[in-house]
């Protein structure tokens, strides 16, 4: 086994906001070294809450801590010539530059593409902006939630108007419209890397999150494509043009939810187990009957089943329903917020949870998680995200500067 | 000119995968999003299925969510099918039938990834776990995709989209306070999952090619899911704070009127930040605004025409904003339903507003101006199904290919050029597969253009 993820020999140049952080996380987990260059006074994401202890500050950001975790940290005015120099020297020493700039900006400064493959042809250098480089809504104004409403998501989550009429589409949040987006960003990257291995090549790479978004809608648009049918909302399960589809989503007796897809075509067999579960609740209704063994009975009675079922969900809890259908071979799964998450020792059997260091608070906090279990190249969490200009002395000094063209670039405000 | 510029089209391009083979044993979604995402990027991905009736390759062909309603089906022509395989190759093969087992095996033999989304023991109950393959072909790479991962207690859970979804905290996320959770209206985490598994092989290639060896990634859905909250999951851990509370999640909002004032894990907190009804009133007429910042508002101001009412120094601010949200909401939306979603958009963004439609499906590709310009859909070809629209890669690469070529193969379609062409069968010996039901089964009908291969080395050829 290699110590080090399976890029540990690449640099990452991450000149990215809210939209782009999660990809640069993503690469330091895959074991790059990630450069974050921040401006004078460090990025606008560590403004975004929750705290620690609630209390607000650049270096306390929950938020800012999970999506930053990993990397080094610089800070740079890049709108000055000095500042400028000096990315450029950054990157011409990396393998990826990653930016979520206005489209143009960067190119008006001198540090566009083509400038920076110019100097360097092995270069990945990915922009991963709202609607991509060209086009009539390039430069439109988006967040998460607009994203989100434009990609379609909101188009096909919500709730089924029978249960609540007056719902509007709903776009779930986490900021999932920036998970997307950065989840294609990091593919279009890892693409660009193993085509360098093999032409020894860099490129551009152009990545549009509302594509991203519009792509990651399942069978929306082939749907479109080959019924011409607009989808509609249904609650905690798939959108479709056929309505409704049965119901999946049950409450049970703690208050939580079950997500439990019935099989169409349930067998005589499934009947028998699920009766003889329900029966130790005293739930089981008929079903333990004889006649239920014929096929047939149990296709024709497919309503009473589900009716008997239903009633059986506020008799358990939504875990113990969970495992019980599970055990049945059954692929229900309970809703389950963060606090059930964090107390089911699954993930930490796995290896999931990654305890980090916070050396500047005398603490360690738990953190999520190796998301991949990679036998020869393992993933980590290799330090919680840098303070504002942590790396700033270190990183220069690893281009070759010296203390004195340190010092000048901080007199002039360059850093 | 440089190959950049005598490209025809910005999604022309050079193979990022080429000369990159790939053994996909995956099924439904998760697995197959994944494989075409690296066959898009040129990958060659043969597609192993065993099309027996009630076989879960043979429902994933007659599924029918989007089949066109005239067509009777088959297993060439549901589109959906046909969308998520495209620039694939397809195999039959028999995994239980000894014979067809060992023909994977010469497969994987000659390939550089095995790919596969089956509940965490399958493989090893076909004696094809990591290190018999390796013991097939020394650096595989091999990417399973399970829905809890291949260790841990609750190793063998298996789930659908929607039950991975609530099990990685991702539905919790997603509704109106006081409702039940809304939910993911979609398969997202089969989408995701099959995201990370084209990511996997992809960095094990490149690991691959610095230190020559290959590894196995054992890919949890529901564990990418989980680090997706990860805002969330610190304010607990660091915090002690619980998810489950009042006001939460608080729909589209980044705050519910009326609750405890809480992080929402979606951003900065701030209103407007919500969907409002528009003109024509119809199902998908909704809007998303947001202001990010006291500017915003006075440019959201001035689109609405400064009306009396957004004067008042209770909406000023931010904070007073987000205290005063139900009437800054009512107001705003007996704006917005007076104009049409499109419209209102570009008047938004023409002032630097945030805001755009909430888009259907259909709007999405018959009325998004963005997409078509980008060229997101494409229309290929197909034998089954005709000529129909297909999505691209969203994303451009200077150097690469980045569309859909080839829409998806018809069953058994490549078993001549992979099982003679590349592992050396003879015509008979192909031919033989199709009788003792190795490669195609017993009890299907052959498909016409498999006719002649499969009647090879029979009385019947010759």
């Amino acid at each position: 086994m290699t110590p080090g993820g399976p890029l540990a020999d690449l640099r990452v140049v991450e000149l990215a906001g809210e939209q782009g952080q999660w990809c640069g996380r993503l690469l330091a987990d895959l074991g790059a070294d990630v450069i974050k260059v921040e401006p004078p006074g460090g990025a606008p994401e560590r403004r975004v809450g929750p705290w620690r202890r609630d209390e607000p500050h650049p270096d306390r950001s929950l938020s800012f801590w999970h999506y930053n975790s990993g990397k080094r940290a610089i800070t740079l005015d890049i709108e000055s010539a000095e500042g400028a120099t000096v990315l450029r020297r950054l990157v011409a020493g990396a393998d990826i530059f990653l930016e979520t700039q206005p489209p143009g900006w960067l190119a008006a400064l001198g540090l566009g593409p083509d400038e920076l493959r110019g100097a360097d042809p092995r270069l990945i250098y990915c922009s991963l902006t709202p609607f991509g480089q060209d086009g009539p809504w390039r430069d439109f104004e988006t967040t998460d939630l607009v994203q989100l409403a434009a990609g379609g998501q909101m188009a096909q989550c919500g709730y089924d108007e029978e249960d609540n009429p007056d719902a509007p589409p709903i776009a779930p949040g986490g900021g999932n419209a920036w998970h997307i987006g950065c989840h294609f960003a990091l593919v279009a990257i890892s693409a660009a890397i193993v085509y360098r291995d093999l032409s020894g090549e860099g490129q551009h790479l152009d990545v549009s999150i509302h594509e991203a978004c519009s792509l990651t809608t399942e069978s929306a648009i082939p749907t479109y494509f080959s019924t011409g049918r607009v989808v509609r909302r249904q609650t905690g399960r798939h959108s479709a043009w056929s309505m409704p589809r049965p119901r999946t989503q049950y409450l049970c007796k703690d208050g939580a939810y079950i997500n439990a897809m019935f099989n169409q075509r349930i067998s005589p067999e499934r009947v028998r187990i699920f009766a003889e579960w329900m029966d130790e609740y005293g739930a089981a209704a008929d079903l333990l009957d004889e006649r239920y063994r014929d096929a047939r009975v149990v296709e024709e009675s497919q309503e009473h089943i589900a009716e008997v079922l239903h009633a059986f969900f506020p008799r358990v809890t939504a875990e113990e329903a969970c495992r019980g259908a599970q055990e049945r071979g059954l692929p229900w799964g309970a809703v389950r917020s963060v606090d059930e998450i964090l107390a089911d020792p699954h993930w930490e059997d796995r290896g999931y949870w990654v305890d980090v260091e916070h050396p500047e608070l005398g603490e360690s906090f738990r953190y999520p998680g190796i998301w991949g279990l990679y036998s020869d190249s393992p993933l980590a969490i290799t330090r919680r995200a840098p303070l504002v200009g942590e790396h700033t002395a270190e990183v220069l000094a690893e281009l070759g500067l010296d203390a004195g063209e340190i010092e000048s670039l901080r007199a002039a405000g360059a850093i | 000119m440089s190959p950049e510029q005598s490209r025809q089209s910005p999604r022309s391009g050079a193979r990022a995968l080429e000369g990159v083979r790939v053994v996909d044993l995956s099924w439904v979604r998760a697995g197959p999003w994944g494989t075409r995402i690296l066959g898009t990027l040129g990958a060659e991905v043969i597609k192993v299925e065993w099309p027996a009736p009630g076989s879960v390759h043979h429902n994933d062909r007659y599924t029918n969510t989007g089949r066109p309603e005239y067509i009777e089906p088959n297993l060439n022509n549901s589109h959906w099918f046909s969308e998520k395989n495209v620039n694939k190759r397809s195999v039959t093969l028999n995994l239980r039938n000894p014979r067809g087992r060992e023909l994977l095996k010469r497969l994987i033999a000659v390939s550089d990834v095995v790919i596969e989304n089956f509940t965490s023991r399958v493989m090893q109950r076909w004696e094809l776990g990591y290190e018999q393959l390796r013991e097939i072909k020394q650096d595989i790479i091999y990417v399973s995709l399970s829905a809890l991962g291949h260790t841990g207690r609750d190793h063998p859970f298996r789930t659908y989209g929607p039950s991975a979804q609530a099990l990685s905290g991702m539905t919790f996320l997603s509704g109106l306070p006081g409702e039940p959770p809304a939910g993911w209206g979609w398969s997202y985490l089969d989408d995701t999952g099959g995201i990370y598994g084209a990511i996997a092989v992809m960095t094990a290639l490149h690991h691959r090619h610095v230190t020559g060896r290959g590894q196995h990634v054992d890919l949890s859905q529901v564990g990418s899911g989980i680090a997706l909250s990860g805002a969330a999951i610190l304010d607990a851990t660091v915090n002690g704070r619980a998810m489950r509370r009042e006001g939460f999640p608080p729909g589209n909002r980044t705050h519910w009127p009326g609750t405890p004032r809480l992080d929402n894990y979606r951003g900065p907190m701030l209103a407007p930040h919500n969907a409002y009804r528009t003109a024509p009133g119809g199902y998908n007429d909704w809007c998303a605004i947001v202001c990010r910042d006291d500017e915003q508002w006075r440019a959201l101001a001035g689109v609405m025409g400064d009306p009396e009412w957004a004067r008042a120094p209770r909406f000023a601010a931010n904070d007073g904003r987000i205290e005063h949200q139900e009437e800054l909401d009512r107001e705003i939306e007996a704006w917005t339903q007076t104009l049409e979603k499109y419209e209102l958009a570009e008047r938004c963004q023409a002032a630097g507003v945030p805001a755009m439609p909430v888009q259907s499906n259909e709007d999405r590709v018959t009325r998004d101006p963005q997409l078509r310009h980008r060229e997101m859909f494409t229309e290929l070809p197909h034998a089954g199904l005709g000529p129909m629209g297909y999505q691209n890669l969203p994303f451009r690469g200077s150097a690469i290919e980045t569309s859909s070529r080839r829409a998806a193969p018809l069953i058994g379609e490549h078993n001549r050029e992979v099982l003679c062409g590349l592992l050396g069968l003879s015509e008979q010996e192909l031919g033989e597969g199709y009788r003792d039901d190795s490669i195609w089964p017993e009890d299907l009908p052959i498909e016409p253009y498999l006719e002649a291969e499969a009647a090879a080395g029979s009385g019947a050829a010759s």
